[in-house]
């Protein structure tokens, strides 16, 4: 009985529908008489109908169909992007005269530079072409089931991979203040040799970290972030979540002075020496050529020292003679121009050093590395603002 | 990254032991260089270095970038950080080499003013105890001119109290030469710089003349009001 009036139902729904729709064209009408059979059939055949697939179907959520909408977006913009990418390079292959299945990217950057040479000061906006993975920002997958309810139980903070991170960080933090806490109490020390080394490293720049987040944070968090992973490593433990501090840790290059030390050439009269070009310090421009073994003959311009009339030039120009007890072992001679005393003074001071390198022992290498020596001090003139007499100074404030 | 060091008590007590890159050079810059954060100050001063020899590995600490030491900064004998400060603290308009002659002009009048007691000085004894180095002198008189209390007003109930309280390092520094500078500063207009500077130096080194004075002066009036003293708190 039950099953006979089941199936009367199930066919008599989309034929009422029809009915009534032919009669009344309002859409209105077609909703309320979908609600008003369900409704009815839901008073007296509640335990007959499979509810449970039908409102499987009816329940995905609005978010869900927005969020499936936009990734077939994306995928299919994705897909257009990576077909003209495709295209594009064999083509540029071809303007190149080279082959187009073995043009990789980097025969693309260096097309790209010969062809549309550009001397746009900041990088990133010169021409470029890269595949459209690297230019366009990597996407969330779903953060929700099909109901709506989200997967991440930090969903609602709005940023849940970063307010992961600072969890899973105090989380490592208050683990390591434990384990600190059962070492003391046996007594034992920790093991010196065990301790994080993070010398040849840095943490991830913001937008690193939002790259690896798929969120965008704020300076704010930025900052947070840091002082949360520092607060992590000053711990003595913290050698014990070293992949978990790795992971948001970035290696520096290696020093350049430990690539490659020319070997220095020999005069007539068999003395070995050495050029630098290119010494440069704010406006100044030189070079500086290093004779061993001398006397510590300086030679400025074809002055000596006196070349510069303050103390302070001539202590700079010293500097590194003093500094590796070179000072009456080497002579020394310079042609320098542009700039004013202070500048010629710093960049016959880092020619110097950079020379040097090539007379002394790898130890004191080391320590002119330290000292700061081997630094090029990159810094210029700031430039003078519209609206305002300097670089920073602003007109004194009047009322009116 | 030095400035956004923040660690809690707790943290400082246990980590001495794990202490990474000691910074010897305490530079502070008034606003952020085009260095970016993970440049490490440099290490130049021959002393400052062996210190560093002892305590780490060299080639780990070379693998770091350093910022180049700053024009006025040398590895020479004759370089003090501190008679750098006083010059710039007499210097005016960013006139360096005018404030670097005085200063150095100033040393020299202290120079022949010791030597020529050195000479009058009748017993080993008396010539002992005269300095003869100026740099000596300037740290000495800088020493005894740095106040340890300071007064801040504090305004409670409508009245402001001259509150003592302890003074930060630098502060006090900045106050000594200050204060050196202003006592020379009170002179004669037939009177030169470097002489007035040389004899308030060695009066300060001394333990007399004006700015001990008034440091003097300074710390009774803060034992005079020790009783505001809870204002710093309350």
């Amino acid at each position: 009985m039950s099953h006979v009036i089941n199936f009367s139902v199930k066919h008599l729904l989309p034929v009422t529908k029809c009915y009534l729709r032919g009669n009344f064209v309002s859409s209105f009408c077609k909703y309320s008489s979908a609600s008003n059979s369900t409704s009815n059939s839901g008073n007296v055949l509640d335990n007959l109908t499979d509810w449970e697939t039908l409102s499987k179907k009816k329940k995905i959520s609005k978010a869900m169909k927005a969020y499936l909408e936009r990734a077939q977006e994306h995928d299919e913009f994705m897909k257009k992007q990576q077909q003209e990418f495709a295209i594009g390079k064999r083509h540029l292959a071809n303007m190149m005269g080279e082959d187009p299945e073995t043009f990789t990217q980097k025969d693309v950057d260096r097309a790209i530079e010969y062809l549309f040479p550009s001397g746009i000061y900041d990088p990133a906006a010169r021409p470029l072409m890269k595949p459209p993975e690297e230019l366009f920002p990597a996407r969330k997958a779903a953060e929700f089931d099909e109901a709506g309810r989200p997967h991440h139980l930090l969903f609602y903070t709005g940023k849940p991979n970063f307010f992961k991170l600072l969890y899973d960080a105090a989380d490592n933090i208050k683990q390591l203040q434990n384990f600190e806490d059962r070492v003391i109490r046996k007594k034992a020390t920790p093991d010196p040799n065990g301790a994080l080394s993070l010398e040849g490293s840095v943490w991830l720049t913001k937008e690193q970290l939002e790259q690896v987040l798929v969120e965008k944070i704020l300076d704010l968090e930025y900052d947070n972030f840091k002082v949360v992973m520092e607060r992590l490593v000053s711990l003595p433990y913290s050698y014990r979540c070293k992949d978990f501090i790795e992971k948001y840790r970035n290696t520096l290059a290696s020093q350049k002075f430990a690539l490659e030390i020319p070997k220095p050439s020999y005069d007539d009269d068999g003395r070995a020496f050495i050029t630098t070009y290119e010494c440069l310090r704010k406006k100044a421009r030189g070079d500086v050529t290093i004779r061993s073994p001398g006397s510590g003959k300086i030679t400025i311009n074809g002055k000596d020292i006196t070349y510069f009339e303050d103390v302070q030039s001539r202590e700079q120009v010293l500097f590194p003679l003093i500094f590796t007890g070179m000072q009456d072992r080497v002579d020394v001679e310079c042609n320098i121009e542009g700039g004013g005393p202070s500048g010629q003074a710093g960049a016959i001071r880092w020619g110097i050093a950079w020379g040097l390198r090539s007379f002394v022992e790898k130890e004191m290498l080391e320590k002119m590395q330290i000292a700061g020596l081997l630094t090029r001090d990159h810094r210029r003139r700031e430039r003078k603002k519209p609206g305002q007499p300097g670089a920073r100074k602003k007109p004194t404030w009047k009322k009116r | 990254m030095n400035t956004l060091r923040i660690l809690p008590k707790y943290c400082c007590k246990k980590t001495q032991r794990f202490c990474r890159l000691p910074v010897s050079q305490n530079r502070f810059y008034a606003r952020p260089t085009s260095f970016p954060d993970f440049f490490q100050n440099p290490v130049f001063r021959k002393e400052d270095q062996a210190k560093l020899v002892e305590t780490t590995d060299l080639s780990k600490l070379a693998a770091v970038p350093v910022k180049p030491p700053a024009v006025y900064e040398t590895c020479s004998a004759y370089h003090d950080p501190l008679v750098n400060k006083v010059i710039n603290h007499v210097m005016e308009m960013g006139k360096k080499q005018l404030a670097r002659s005085l200063v150095e002009k100033a040393f020299e009048n202290i120079k022949r003013i010791q030597i020529e007691r050195y000479h009058l000085a009748s017993t080993a004894e008396e010539k002992n105890k005269i300095e003869l180095n100026p740099k000596k002198v300037l740290h000495l008189a800088i020493e005894n001119s740095k106040p340890l209390l300071q007064l801040s007003p504090i305004k409670r109930g409508g009245i402001t109290y001259q509150v003592p309280g302890p003074i930060t390092e630098k502060r006090s520094l900045f106050l000594a030469i200050k204060w050196l500078l202003e006592a020379t500063n009170e002179k004669e207009r037939t009177i030169h710089f470097p002489e007035q500077f040389a004899w308030e130096l060695l009066d300060a080194a001394n333990n007399t003349g004006k700015v001990v004075k008034k440091k003097q002066d300074l710390h009774r009036q803060c034992e005079a009001n020790r009783a505001y003293a809870h204002y710093r708190w309350q």
